[in-house]
């Protein structure tokens, strides 16, 4: 799920920076710094979409580096449990398969994938129902649902399920 | 409207679903005497036997003690088997419930008392079986669905074991466990082939005590699962035999109070004062006395004026023709004509507009009325002319003929016309099924699409064909 919320952080800052562009500096530096990042607590920090305020600089001792404590708007991307999701697949294996939306990786093990679909390898391993007529592989659209997450703290990771009323493949490439 | 299967249904659903249910708090010590189960029962049983009814009432009715009554209807009224409607009303008011009530049901009511009352809020209540219906159904879809899903592993996370070392890990390990070789998950510490907890293999190797829990859940799942069909069958067939019935439905309080007095009012045929209707204007709180449905009749004035129009372009369509370019031989009606030998005098045209029917002929259309009466004029000057030598009295008499015959002929002339009028637009349905010849012709191209189309899967054909031989 996505959240547009505020986040607080103290950016360091080289003496160098300092002048009539400080701001910009700050600015493009917790942008460098903070987008694409994950907290366990937040999830993904997807943009910053507006600076809140800078506060004032202090100086460390020593170095010269001035710390500003910057409160700034961002997107976060969570992914919660029994959050339905749209996912791309990455890679098939047997023991199910890997997806990913966004940022956020998602296993679903071959017990989560409907009983009628069946591995078939090759060189484009795939699941693939009796008759033919859906095919997961790589590059395919998935909907799924997410049955667990494990939030580390710089890192999420979610297995998933398809094997629910109104999931599974939405877009197949090779039909396409 | 029958109420019965849906009151079977509520009965069924109590006894199923609400027999244990105790309103009491948790930190209350439950007694012998204080155990209140199966009120909730006896409650929804009593209201299946009412319709709106004022808490109060049911309370006396059923001994019970008013703040317990509520609570269960608290309860009943979160689980969405029962609307309530609370309402500040005067002793007036209270009556003209009770006049609705008794319309309804034929009980006789305790009135005395109800005067007394000033103003108090009262709470009413009633069962919503448009809602039990589906609150119930809902309710064993999610039984059921839980079930299942803990049945068939749907949402655990699987694991893994590794039958080298018995390390376990989770599907939330994957992708560490991922190897860059094959196709199967690698144990961090032996690099052995790890194997699904559910597979033979790991229910030999693996903790078996593990497993045979796991299998007695399993087995415990399916009982009840099974138990559960065989209990609630008889709310499930009540369920399928209620789903094509009207739902029964009293309206809001209001409304369900109006409707009944003025059935009672419509039964017993008296006004009195206590009729309800009436002083249902007076109370406050409906905001608009029930006036039965509002009828909006929308008269398009512009359709009607439409075909006025037509209509009047359908008599005046044959118009007047020049005398100029009349000629010998011409097929022409009267009016055509100018009705040449109508009226040489004013006062006879005149006549014969206002005798005549049609009124879209325009009535004191008065410029037309002068056109006519100047041709008819020169029309009679040019025969006067030529008839210069014949008498003057002959020549009276044939005027006189031929006006009276003029207005005989003009009129039934006049129907002539309207009636040509319709056969020519008989004529484009004729048109119409000329036109049906072509159609025959097109059907023939439309057995050359069906041959396209018996066609395309045969090309489809190879098409797999094809797919299997590069398979191949």
């Amino acid at each position: 799920m996505f959240f547009h919320i505020v986040l607080e952080r103290n950016m360091q800052l080289h003496p160098r920076f300092f002048g009539r562009n400080l701001r910009e500096n700050i600015v493009s530096k917790l942008m460098k710094d903070v987008e694409g990042t994950c907290s366990g607590r937040h999830g993904f920090v997807v943009a910053i979409t507006g600076i809140e305020n800078i506060g004032k600089g202090l100086i460390r001792d020593g170095t010269g580096f001035v710390t500003f404590p910057v409160k700034y708007q961002c997107v976060v991307f969570r992914p919660f449990k029994g959050e339905i999701l749209e996912a791309v697949v990455t890679m098939v294996n047997k023991m199910g398969f890997f997806a990913e939306a966004g940022p956020v990786q998602i296993f679903v093990s071959n017990h989560l994938i409907p009983d009628d679909m069946e591995f078939q390898t090759g060189d484009m391993p795939n699941y693939t129902t009796s008759d033919g007529s859906v095919k997961i592989q790589k590059d395919s659209e998935v909907r799924l649902k997410i049955i667990g997450t494990r939030v580390d703290a710089t890192e999420i990771f979610c297995i998933g399920t398809i094997k629910d009323d109104f999931l599974g493949v939405i877009n197949d490439p090779a039909n396409a | 409207m029958s109420i019965e299967p849906f009151n079977r249904l509520v009965k069924l659903a109590a006894r199923a679903f609400y027999d244990d249910i105790t309103t009491k708090g948790d930190n209350q010590p439950k007694t012998g005497r204080s155990d209140n189960r199966g009120i909730a029962v006896v409650v929804l049983d009593a209201l299946t036997r009412r319709q709106w009814v004022r808490e109060e009432d049911l309370a006396k009715e059923l001994k019970l003690h008013s703040k317990q009554l509520r609570r269960t209807l608290r309860f009943f009224e979160e689980e969405k088997l029962v609307t309530r409607d609370h309402r500040k009303e005067t002793a007036k008011a209270a009556k003209m419930h009770n006049a609705a009530v008794a319309n309804t049901t034929d009980g006789h009511r305790t009135k005395e008392g109800d005067d007394k009352i000033k103003m108090h809020t009262h709470s009413y209540c009633c069962l919503d079986y448009a809602q039990i219906y589906d609150v119930v159904r809902y309710r064993l879809h999610r039984m059921r669905k839980k079930l299942k899903d803990e049945l068939e592993d749907k949402n655990t996370v699987q694991e893994y074991i590794c039958p080298n070392c018995g390390r376990r890990y989770n599907a939330l390990d994957a992708l560490r466990l991922m190897s860059l070789v094959d196709e199967y998950f690698h144990c961090e510490n032996c690099d052995g082939e790890l194997v699904a907890e559910s597979d033979k293999l790991a229910a030999q190797e693996g903790g078996d005590g593990d497993d045979n829990a796991r299998r007695r859940r399993r087995e415990k799942l399916k009982d009840m699962l099974q138990k559960m069909e065989v209990q609630l069958k008889p709310l499930m067939a009540q369920l399928s035999r209620v789903k094509d019935l009207p739902v029964p439905e009293f309206g809001s309080l209001q409304e369900w109070q109006i409707h009944a007095g003025a059935a009672g009012r419509a039964a017993n045929g008296d006004s009195s004062s206590n009729d309800p209707s009436r002083s249902s204007q007076g109370y406050g709180a409906t905001p608009m006395p029930f006036l039965g449905e509002t009828k909006v009749e929308v008269s398009f004035s512009g359709v009607e004026g439409k075909e006025d129009l037509k209509s009047e372009t359908a008599s005046t369509g044959l118009k007047v023709l020049p005398p100029w370019m009349i000629k010998q031989g011409m097929n022409l009606t009267k009016e055509q004509r100018g009705e040449v030998k109508q009226g040489s005098k004013m006062d006879d045209s005149f006549a014969a507009a206002e005798s005549s029917d049609d009124k879209k002929i325009s009535i004191g259309n008065d410029d037309k009325i002068k056109d006519e009466y100047v041709k008819a004029y020169y029309a009679a000057l040019l025969q006067k002319q030529r008839e210069a030598e014949e008498s003057a009295k002959k020549q009276q008499e044939l005027l006189q003929t031929s006006i009276s015959n003029g207005f005989s002929k003009s009129s039934s002339d006049r129907q002539v016309g309207m009636k040509s009028k319709r056969e020519e637009d008989d004529e484009p349905d004729d048109d119409v099924e000329w036109e049906e010849a072509p159609i025959g012709g097109n059907t023939s191209e439309g057995f050359k699409v069906n041959d396209l189309n018996a066609e395309a899967p045969a090309s489809g054909e190879d098409d797999d064909d094809d797919i299997d031989w590069e398979e191949g």
